[in-house]
């Protein structure tokens, strides 16, 4: 099985991840239905294959380090 | 099958119904049956005279008096967020009462069907309470909905984190210091006034981080050694690919990452000691009767 995550990229740059996914169809629908919220038009969202996790992970404490700093 | 990942998974196997809950025992079938009888009183009439609710610290000490009455281990009250709430569904209630029946741990030395028994049997306890309690909440003249395992649009974990229950753990589910993992959860959605519990942060996570018993306990390698971040809080994202084949597509229940997690130490130290002695003697990652 294909395995996905599914990162939001929240306005200032930080990564969050909603969730492991098995399939692009399913993390398509969830993208469609997070986007389809009012309160997260301000976010982005990639769909990302599993083993990629860690540098978006590094990313987003890039990017919280730098925030703090 | 609602859950893609496991219909792929039977129906790689010829079969049309997950094995485990194919095979399930009469004990099981009959807890099952108690939260899908209860399911079309999770809502209903609301009375019209309100009770007016002039100090909310009150009224939420009542509620949880009231929970505790019914059988719940713990109450806990939040306010009602999105990420709570099911993707695709609709909650418009301001608040959601958290309440959780434990386990009795003592039952993972009786071996799998006692442990999944004592599951079902808290869950079925949980969707009673969360039933009474919505219709005792309703009876005041506010709305109220009960969402358990027979029907639910919220989602246990950030609730759970939200009202204080505990953090999550390696394993993905929640950590309480008394109860460990193994507890059961039923909500009640309302506009009742309320006041709000806190988030308690007792170092489950950075625990977490340095032990690594569920997952050697793990029959699957279903628990990942990294984890992700969402906003801010780890998360250990559980591979159902690799779960499932333990927890769902043998007639066994698995439960042992909740099992062997050290966090039930303190309140049960020596079944705790008794159970990882057998967990050690099968050689950890093997499941009891294999």
């Amino acid at each position: 099985m294909e395995k996905l995550y599914v990162n939001e990229i929240g306005p200032d740059g930080v990564v969050s991840t909603v969730g492991l996914f098995y399939s692009q169809a399913e993390a398509r629908k969830i993208v469609d239905l997070l986007r389809a919220n009012p309160d997260r038009a301000s976010h982005r969202y990639e769909i990302v294959e599993a083993v990629r996790h860690t540098l978006s992970e590094k990313q987003a404490n890039r990017t919280t380090a730098t925030q703090k700093e | 099958m609602a859950d893609p990942v496991l219909a792929e998974m039977v129906h790689a196997t010829g079969a049309t119904e997950s094995r485990h809950y194919a095979a399930v025992k009469p004990v099981i079938q009959a807890y099952r049956a108690s939260w899908v009888k209860l399911a079309p009183y999770r809502d209903g009439p609301v009375n019209a005279k309100r009770l007016e609710v002039d100090d909310p610290l009150a009224m939420t000490a009542r509620i949880k008096a009231k929970a505790a009455e019914l059988g719940a281990n713990m109450v806990g009250v939040c306010r009602l967020q999105p990420h709570m709430i099911d993707l695709g569904s609709e909650v418009s209630h301001e608040f959601v009462i958290a309440c959780c029946v434990a386990e009795d741990y003592d039952k993972v030395l009786q071996g799998p069907d006692a442990v999944e028994e004592e599951a079902m049997r808290t869950y079925a306890k949980c969707t009673e309470i969360a039933t009474a309690l919505a219709a005792y909440v309703r009876e005041m003249g506010y709305p109220a909905i009960a969402h358990h395992n027979g029907a639910s649009e919220v989602q246990a974990i950030p609730i759970f984190y939200q009202v204080g229950f505990g953090e999550l753990g390696r394993h993905g589910s929640l950590i309480n210091e008394k109860y460990g993992a193994s507890f059961r959860p039923g909500f009640v959605t309302t506009d009742l006034p309320l006041v709000e519990d806190r988030p308690r942060e007792f170092g489950v996570q950075d625990f977490c981080m340095n032990c690594n018993v569920c997952q050697r306990n793990c029959p699957g390698d279903a628990i990942p050694q990294d984890h992700v971040m969402t906003h801010g809080i780890k998360r250990w994202l559980i591979d159902l690919e690799k779960c499932y084949p333990y927890s769902r597509l043998r007639d066994e229940y698995c439960h042992l990452c909740v099992d062997a997690c050290p966090y039930i130490v303190k309140s049960h130290p020596e079944t705790y000691k008794a159970f990882m002695k057998e967990r050690k003697q099968v050689g950890y990652k093997t499941p009891k009767s294999y």
